[in-house]
């Protein structure tokens, strides 16, 4: 029969780590200033930490999805608050077409040293996983379509073509989720805003047709009310 | 201890972690009490760590407060958490992967500096030290026992 030793900590031991939140800030002013690729030069200059490559990754990824809740946050927020940021909807377009550009393209991975045979199976495997990078491919055409002259060259197909990013949205949220190693709060908190923003777009004829009608009712009871 | 309370915790806590005894008692696994010539910071796992080598990082248990001897295989935190995902013996082998990612190639940290530093490269068995330690999983199938 075998022999077994086993130890036990109180401290935090192997916990996932998150990109430090200077990174964050980092990518957040990248696309703020628009003033060029500042995580890809902080990351050329070694300021990432120990994991440039994975940092970088992380923080432009985790920046896109944050940009796609924006982009499908401003519809219930006109809907619900009578906020009206639409103005501002297509501008978060190109924002993300940079972040999945630099997020998923692995420019760094120029010069593999790996088989190719390995490679392979390195990208075929976890469907589920890999999603995400299907979702940045479905996200540039979206994000090259962001502008006046392709909404008049596409007419009414430009509103099917950007219904993708419903799909696009969730395939970019399950793929958060699944590249981490449990789930804490942080995707619980995504989740938890992307089942909110997609669930709206499934009651908002409802509350549209409530909204219709009682405006409706209010017309006709102050018309109703002129009169007598 | 702070961060290991309240909701969605990454980890039951304390984190609990096992090895067999010849594993144990294998040259190349140490029990850390410094880093480079220092004191082990509390972030290395002041005061005691394990350091196993051929293993995934997570076996390196940190802080450790009590050591026991037992006669069962003892349970491990992140086999407990997703026992499909984690086994007991954690070996490094670039033939089992994760079942959400590949563990097939790695990109070295601390190889060259910034974003064109180090490339991806082909991951070996045991994490290089197979002519040491591939002895001890001798007529064990490392697919079931990962």
């Amino acid at each position: 029969m075998p022999a077994w030793i086993s130890g036990r900590i109180t401290d935090h031991g192997d916990r996932p780590q998150l990109p430090p939140a200077r990174c964050r800030h980092l990518a957040a002013l990248h696309h703020r200033s628009r003033a060029g690729p500042l995580v890809f030069l902080s990351g050329v200059t070694a300021q990432l930490g120990a994991d440039p490559v994975r940092t970088f990754e992380h923080a432009l990824g985790l920046w896109a999805l944050r940009f796609l809740c924006l982009g499908l946050a401003i519809t219930p927020l006109r809907d619900l608050a009578g906020i009206n940021l639409i103005a501002y909807r297509r501008a978060l377009g190109p924002a993300r077409l940079l972040l999945c550009a630099g997020a998923f393209r692995r420019l760094p991975d120029a010069r593999p040293r790996t088989d190719p045979v390995v490679d392979r199976r390195r990208h075929t495997q976890a469907a589920l996983y890999h999603a995400g990078h299907g979702r940045a491919d479905h996200a540039d055409p979206l994000a090259l379509t962001s502008n006046r002259w392709s909404i008049r060259k596409l007419g009414p197909r430009w509103t099917t073509l950007h219904k993708l990013a419903y799909p696009i949205l969730l395939a970019a949220v399950l793929h958060y989720v699944l590249s981490i190693k449990s789930i804490t709060l942080e995707p619980v908190f995504y989740l938890t805003v992307v089942t909110l923003l997609l669930g709206y777009r499934l009651v908002r004829p409802f509350i549209m047709e409530r909204k219709r009608a009682r405006k409706k009712a209010g017309t006709m009871a102050t018309a109703s009310g002129g009169k007598a | 201890m702070p961060g290991q309370t309240g909701l969605f915790q990454a980890l039951k806590w304390p984190y609990v972690e096992g090895l067999r005894l010849d594993e144990a008692r294998h040259p190349l696994t140490i029990l850390a009490t410094g880093l480079y010539d220092e004191t082990l910071p509390n972030q290395n796992g002041a005061p005691l760590r394990l350091v196993v080598p051929w293993k995934y990082g997570f076996k390196g248990i940190k802080s450790i407060v009590k050591i026991t001897l037992t006669e069962n295989e003892p349970p491990c935190t992140w086999k407990m958490s997703a026992p499909s995902e984690y086994g007991f013996y954690a070996n490094v082998n670039p033939e089992v992967d994760h079942p959400r990612w590949s563990q097939a190639t790695e990109r070295r940290i601390g190889e060259a500096n910034g974003l064109f530093g180090g490339a991806r490269m082909n991951t070996l068995p045991f994490n290089g030290y197979a002519n040491e330690v591939a002895s001890l999983y001798a007529g064990m199938d490392l697919r079931a026992n990962y």
